[in-house]
């Protein structure tokens, strides 16, 4: 027991100074638990593979090049994506949320097409732009777009009124108010909208190149589904998980709690 | 300085709950003095803090008239510096950053309004908070933070709105003592708005006590300065005054 | 101010119709300058159709009930792959979360599948149980379940541990520790995480739907591009849209409304 008890005191030690390598090693049961599974052999193999193969067909098409680059492609049409949505979205969100008319007026058309959904724009992207990447990029920015600029707009009227009274009496012009004030004061939103749109884009992304893609890893996974290797269609998944969870733990969870938390604003 | 000077104000606003008009002030005519601290009391609802607001220009008056100094109020400016009962320091700008604002507002220098602020912070003991964020800090030292940024602005008039109630009570009476103590230094005019009448006679040279949104009684504090607690918990005149505005609250 | 404001019921449900009618307005005005637009500029109805034609195209499909068949189908999967994620996900996510040493634990897992939930799935999907509902299902599943039960292990860990010792010195026993004390607890979080969890798993059902079989509503959109029958598609964007937008506004959002806002607790991300 005491035994035990030292090595708990030592994990807990040792986990606090690497949060990440412990995140990391909390995936190890759930690996075991996966070959063990494969080892009883319950499911064809053709169903599921075990984790060496898989590691295997990893090592295979990173060696072949292939997995970077169809990485590579997705990460840049998420990136363009992304970047563009946010340079409409948030200052849009900006005009909207400073005007209560902009906002009677435009908030239902919002929250309708945020409704729609980027994937169901595809067929009739299909049949506007074709098969390419203006389809793409158009679903990804549309994505992008609507949490943004939802979150930017609930953000800025959230922003207590006794802060740009505060201003005000304090002597502060319009325009410095906004920069000082109401922005920063919506910033967390901003943030957190942004991670929401980068959430929903990413999946909007592996729609996209399923039904349209010449390339990417989620034609990666649909191509390989065709061809009927459950291996690649795994490495695809565990390839995408792995990418977003570093670009959602480790920079965007951290920006909106460094914004939220030091300044003690409750972000929702 | 300014003397803020109120004729025959009113307001009046539409309830959408009760779906009709509801006056929160009427009539009410009253002249603060150029460098007097007078503090407004009443109870709940008697339309104390929109009168305040009124003077900061916050709320629109539905009419009468607010002078400073014979200039009409039009809307919020620096001449009227506000302290919130909530504080409303800027969660994302360090201590010595809001309370740099309102030079920083009027155009000073990022060396010169540091120093300013950093002045201002000495004096009120809060040094060594200066680079630390609002919600690091206590309630109290938060509202010392609200003071300070008002006064760094050398405003004519100090607007407070129940400033120190939701601060515990033994932070409350030191803060009131460094209150009238900064008040006694500087003369600014003073508007204070409490529903804790010791508070008020404590603090006050006048006690104005709304009732309904009028007028119902003004009392002069002919106490000493400086005043502190340690004296005035015994002093018969300021248990005496205490009582009378205690009555004219509670028949209102 | 003056009086302490009584919300009465005949001025409060006036002024909701008068909030929906704000509401209506500017997407009827939509509507106005969509048809408006598309007359003034003689936009090709191949590549954008106007108001009435697909109204009109809407209405039959209307009328040979295939609108009802394919929405009804989509409904019918998020239903049931939603239920089944819900009922084997908050039992889960609360024998977690009870446990701090687990819960840290486990937490990294589980989010990395939530972050994997609904559309990444759809490859393996179609390869496990074959096109049709199956897959679709299961998209729809495992895009509530990893949510639901990460938000439920997240809430029943926030749940202050006084709170737990008031109960338990209050003479609670387990069962009624789990109905009394974490399950409303967790509540709000668990909302939320539903309300996350669908708003994946009806984009990630439009997308399966596309993908792998011959009903519902995506399906609907697809079959429609195939023969550039740009008023079907726009008509059935439009429904994907109501459909949702009546789901989130009238059931999910007032919801979590409801549970957060009524007892007062603040929404963990």
């Amino acid at each position: 027991m005491t035994a035990l008890q030292a090595f708990w005191g030592y994990y807990v030690r040792w986990s606090a100074k690497w949060p990440g390598a412990a995140a990391l090693l909390s995936f190890l049961p759930l690996i075991l638990l996966w070959a063990f599974i494969v080892w009883l052999e319950i499911f064809p193999r053709v169903f599921l593979p075990g984790p060496l193969e898989v590691l295997g067909k990893a090592w295979e098409l990173l060696y072949k090049g292939i997995l970077l680059d169809y990485l590579g492609d997705s990460v840049v049409r998420l990136s363009v994506g992304a970047a563009a949505g946010m340079a409409l979205a948030i200052p849009l969100g900006i005009l909207i949320g400073l005007n209560k008319r902009a906002y009677e007026v435009s908030w239902p058309v919002l929250l309708f097409f945020q409704a729609i959904g980027d994937i169901a724009w595809l067929p009739i992207l299909l049949i506007w732009f074709g098969f390419g990447l203006t389809t793409m990029t158009f679903v990804i920015v549309y994505t992008v777009l609507f949490p943004v600029v939802l979150n930017t707009v609930l953000g800025i009227r959230s922003v207590k009124p006794e802060l740009v009274r505060a201003a005000q009496s304090l002597g502060a012009s319009r325009p410095r108010i906004l920069f000082e004030v109401i922005l920063p004061g919506a910033l967390p939103n901003i943030i957190t909208g942004l991670r929401n749109g980068l959430g929903y884009g990413w999946r909007a992304l592996i729609a996209a190149e399923i039904i349209v893609g010449t390339s990417g890893i989620g034609f990666l996974m649909f191509d390989a589904r065709r061809a009927g290797s459950v291996e690649e269609i795994v490495v695809g998944m565990i390839v995408l998980g792995l990418l977003w969870y570093i670009v959602d733990s480790w920079i965007l969870a951290p920006v909106e709690r460094a914004t939220g938390q030091r300044w003690g604003l409750v972000t929702s | 300085m300014k003397s803020v000077v109120l004729e025959q104000l009113s307001k009046t606003y539409f309830d959408p709950y009760r779906g009709s008009q509801v006056t929160a002030v009427r009539d009410l005519s009253l002249t603060i003095d150029e460098g007097d601290f007078v503090a407004v009391v009443g109870p709940s609802g008697c339309g104390k803090t929109t009168v305040l607001n009124m003077i900061a220009g916050f709320v629109p008056k539905t009419s009468g008239r607010i002078l400073l100094s014979g200039t009409e109020v039009k809307g919020p400016g620096p001449d009227r510096g506000v302290v919130f009962q909530s504080f409303a320091l800027f969660p994302w700008k360090t201590v010595r950053q809001n309370v740099a604002f309102g030079p920083k507002m009027r155009g000073v220098g990022k060396a010169e309004r540091n120093r300013i602020a950093d002045e201002y912070l000495a004096m009120a003991g809060l040094s060594h908070a200066a680079d630390r964020y609002p919600s690091e800090l206590s309630g109290g030292m938060q509202q010392r933070v609200g003071v300070v940024r008002a006064l760094a602005n050398n405003p004519d008039v100090l607007l407070m709105d129940e400033p120190f109630a939701s601060v515990d009570a033994q932070t409350r009476m030191t803060l009131q003592e460094e209150l009238t103590r900064i008040w006694e230094e500087r003369r600014p005019t003073v508007v204070f708005i409490t529903h804790d009448v010791a508070e008020a006679v404590f603090l006050a040279n006048k006690v104005v006590v709304l009732a309904q949104g009028r007028l119902l009684a003004e009392v002069e504090v002919p106490l000493e300065r400086p005043r502190s607690w340690d004296r005035l918990v015994q002093d018969e005149t300021f248990k005496e005054l205490s009582n009378r505005v205690l009555q004219l609250v509670r028949s209102a | 101010m003056a009086v302490d404001a009584v919300p009465q019921p005949r001025p409060l449900s006036r002024s909701r119709l008068r909030q929906t009618v704000k509401f209506l307005l500017p997407l009827l005005a939509l509507l106005v300058i969509w048809q408006a637009s598309v007359a003034l500029l003689g936009v090709n109805p191949r590549v954008f159709p106007d108001v009435p034609t697909v109204l009109s195209a809407g209405w039959k499909t209307i009328l040979d009930g295939s609108l009802l068949t394919h929405a009804g189908a989509s409904l019918l999967r998020v239903l049931v792959g939603t239920l089944l994620a819900i009922a084997l996900a908050v039992p889960l996510g609360i024998t977690m979360g009870v446990s701090k040493g687990i819960s840290t634990f486990l937490a990294p897992p589980l989010r990395f599948f939530s972050v994997l939930a609904g559309i990444a799935w759809i490859p393996i999907a179609t390869l496990w149980f074959g096109y049709g509902f199956g897959a679709i299902t299961f998209v729809i599943f495992n895009a509530v379940f990893f949510v639901v039960t990460y938000n439920t292990l997240l809430g029943v860990s926030t749940i202050p541990m006084p709170l737990r010792h008031a109960a338990a010195s209050l003479g609670t026993n387990r069962w009624q520790m789990l109905t009394q004390v974490l399950l409303p607890g967790a509540l709000p979080n668990i909302v939320t995480g539903i309300r996350t969890g669908l708003g994946f798993a009806w984009r990630g059902l439009i997308a399966a739907e596309m993908i792998a079989t011959n009903t519902g509503l995506g399906y609907m959109l697809f079959l429609a591009r195939d023969f550039y029958r740009t008023e079907v598609i726009v008509f059935a964007m439009i429904v994907i849209g109501i459909i949702w937008l009546l789901l989130d506004r009238l059931l999910l959002a007032p919801l979590e409304r409801r549970t957060i806002e009524r007892w007062g607790m603040v929404q963990q991300s």
